[in-house]
């Protein structure tokens, strides 16, 4: 990074990207990705990598939380470090301008911060396209050329990538078996300075992909656009470097061509580049037909409650929406087209009971339920088939038996195991909220998440309550399925587990009712003495 | 953990909730007739003050934890 001051780079290269990393600080992106790249058809907005703007501050510490946040795919919050931009939401559905005014300040406040001496011997990015979210996979090699112990290995990515990055896993292959580890990845140092490290990432942009056309009619296929870069940026220097695109079908309407660049059936391989300076990029854009449909769930809550009398209930609040290319045109049951979405599958816990599905208007037939050993599977199809930009919202409720989840430890804590995500496959949530209703009496609930989220403690009313029950609330945006994982409520629970609370409520009103009559037949409320 | 925690259900088997509902509501019922029968035929000046509260007092229990077994296997888990 700091060669691009000094301009140690010697390569002709360096100067190109100097003037356009410059250049595109300041001017209009348009003007730059037409100058960087051979694309052929206007591109409207560029992608552009961003750089890890966490380097340039002089603390560590800071730096660590932003990698941190970076890597557990957070959007932090401070705009002043990370480069922002306006764009809301997993998909770019306004399309254009993704640089916006924060980045003079990455010009001026590029400190002295000590970047570890590592070079990236090899890079491999494969990139699935094949469903509405994106998926990529980087294998990195990496060497410490440097004379001291590198601890961390700093990954870029560009503003509009880490606005949509929903989640970053990390793993170190060693030996046979992946260790996973998820803060910064750690570079074994071990005694030689120059041992080169494999490390393997799997990250979800989440969907990065602009329909364009914008507007298709009932029976067209929708094309999108994918926008990336053909260099990986990094900070550091990559000695070689291959990505591969995976699109889900042949049909490919246009690519833009970095060579070496080929094309075989449904994949696409830019590379392998040698030799690339740090923070290089070059732009490119795949345009291809994606026939899934781009299922987005605008609001998801999840309320969980617990009850020690041995159910579990689940209430699931759903607005769900079609954010692929808009409808534009008449609608005809008649004319199906292959754009639009179908049935949608949620996979239940196993031994599920008493499952709805209903909306606004009332139950909503059109659902098959199958259960095995291991799980259940609920099919469920909207009212109306959902075309781009149509709605539709509806509850899914269901119970489940309480010993599959809630479980006691010798130290007296009783934990609730249960899934975080929505159950819905390939659906990408935008703000997911988990309530997790505890019987009253609990005390000191606590939730551990394996991936940071929102936490706040509430009280909600149920029937025969009188001081509430204790709820977790835990709040997401941007979950995708891989965030369907296992997460734990603790609670201290003193008093036995029955809840007998209830029961001695009701009989208490009782007995007031008894009691008032036995005061009524004693008294004498005659005028008259008798 | 996995090995140590032991999973926790019900104090009750769940199968027993209806008939459980049943026989509380009956007892708390019967308790409930005897109190006001004891009321209707009793003279005023024979009543213990004592024999109502304790039948109100039985009515009362019977009637309370056989409500809360009729909620829970009417499916209203509270």
């Amino acid at each position: 990074m700091d060669g691009r001051e000094s301009g140690t780079n010697s390569s002709g290269q360096s100067t190109e990207f100097m003037s356009a990393w410059y250049a595109k600080r300041f001017l209009h992106p348009d003007v730059v990705a037409v100058r960087n790249s051979s694309i052929s058809f206007p591109s409207s907005s560029r992608k552009e990598r961003r750089e890890d703007c966490s380097t340039r501050e002089p603390s560590q510490q800071r730096w660590k939380e932003h990698a941190a946040a970076e890597v557990h795919g957070e959007r932090p919050r401070e705009r002043g470090v990370r480069c922002d931009f306006g764009i809301d939401g997993p998909y770019l559905r306004h399309g254009d301008v993704i640089i916006t005014q924060q980045l003079p300040r990455l010009l001026i406040n590029r400190g002295m911060c000590p970047l570890p001496a590592v070079t990236v011997v090899n890079s491999e990015i494969k990139i699935d396209l094949a469903s509405s979210i994106v998926r990529a996979y980087v294998t990195l090699k990496v060497e410490n050329i440097g004379s001291s112990d590198a601890l961390e290995v700093v990954l870029a990515f560009s503003p509009t990538q880490a606005k949509s990055i929903a989640l970053i896993r990390a793993s170190t292959p060693e030996g046979k078996r992946k260790k996973k580890t998820y803060t910064p990845l750690a570079v074994n140092p071990t005694t030689l300075p120059d041992t080169p490290a494999d490390a393997q990432l799997a990250f979800n942009p989440n969907a990065l992909l602009e329909p364009f056309p914008a507007e298709i009619s009932q029976s067209e296929s929708q094309l999108v656009y994918y926008r990336d870069t053909a260099f990986m940026l990094s900070p550091y220097h990559i000695k070689e470097q291959t990505t591969h695109i995976k699109t889900p079908s042949k049909k490919i309407e246009s690519y833009s061509r970095e060579d070496p660049t080929n094309r075989v059936g449904t994949e696409l391989r830019y590379g392998p580049y040698d030799d690339r300076p740090p923070y290089s990029f070059s732009p490119i854009i795949v345009h291809f037909e994606n026939n899934n449909p781009f299922a987005v769930v605008e609001e998801l809550t999840r309320v969980i409650e617990v009850s020690h009398w041995g159910s579990l209930q689940v209430t699931e609040h759903y607005k769900l929406a079609h954010a692929g290319a808009r409808h534009k045109g008449v609608f005809s049951r008649l004319l199906v087209g292959p754009l639009h979405s179908g049935i949608f599958l949620a996979t239940l816990p196993p031994r599920v009971h008493s499952v709805y599905y209903r909306d606004e208007i009332g139950n909503v037939s059109t659902s098959h339920l199958r259960s095995d050993q291991h799980k259940s599977e609920l099919e469920i199809e909207p009212r109306y088939p959902l075309f781009g930009g149509w709605k539709a919202s509806f509850v899914i409720g269901y119970g489940l038996p309480l010993h599959d989840f809630l479980f006691e430890s010798p130290d007296g804590r009783r934990y609730l195991n249960f899934s975080f995500g929505c159950p819905l496959m390939e659906t990408v949530v935008d703000h997911l909220t988990v309530k997790v209703v505890l019987p009253e009496g609990s005390k000191n609930p606590s939730a551990s998440v394996p991936f940071p989220v929102k936490q706040k403690l509430e009280t909600s009313f149920s029937y025969l309550d009188v001081v509430g029950r204790p709820t977790v609330v835990l709040e997401k945006e941007n979950a995708v399925p891989e965030h369907n994982i296992f997460f734990q409520v603790s609670i201290l629970r003193l008093q036995p587990s029955v809840d007998a609370r209830g029961a001695a409520h009701v009989s208490g009103a009782f007995f007031l009712l008894f009691f008032s009559c036995v005061a009524y037949l004693h008294t004498d409320l005659s005028i008259r003495k008798s | 953990m996995a090995n140590s925690a032991k999973p926790i259900s019900s104090p009750v088997p769940q199968e027993w909730y209806p008939t459980l509902a049943f026989f509380m509501l009956a007892v708390g019922l019967v308790a409930t007739a005897s109190f006001f029968i004891y009321e209707a035929t009793v003279s005023k000046k024979n009543r213990s003050v004592l024999k109502e509260l304790s039948t109100g007092a039985v009515a009362s229990v019977f009637l309370g934890f056989g409500s809360l077994f009729l909620l829970l296997s009417a499916g209203v888990y509270v």
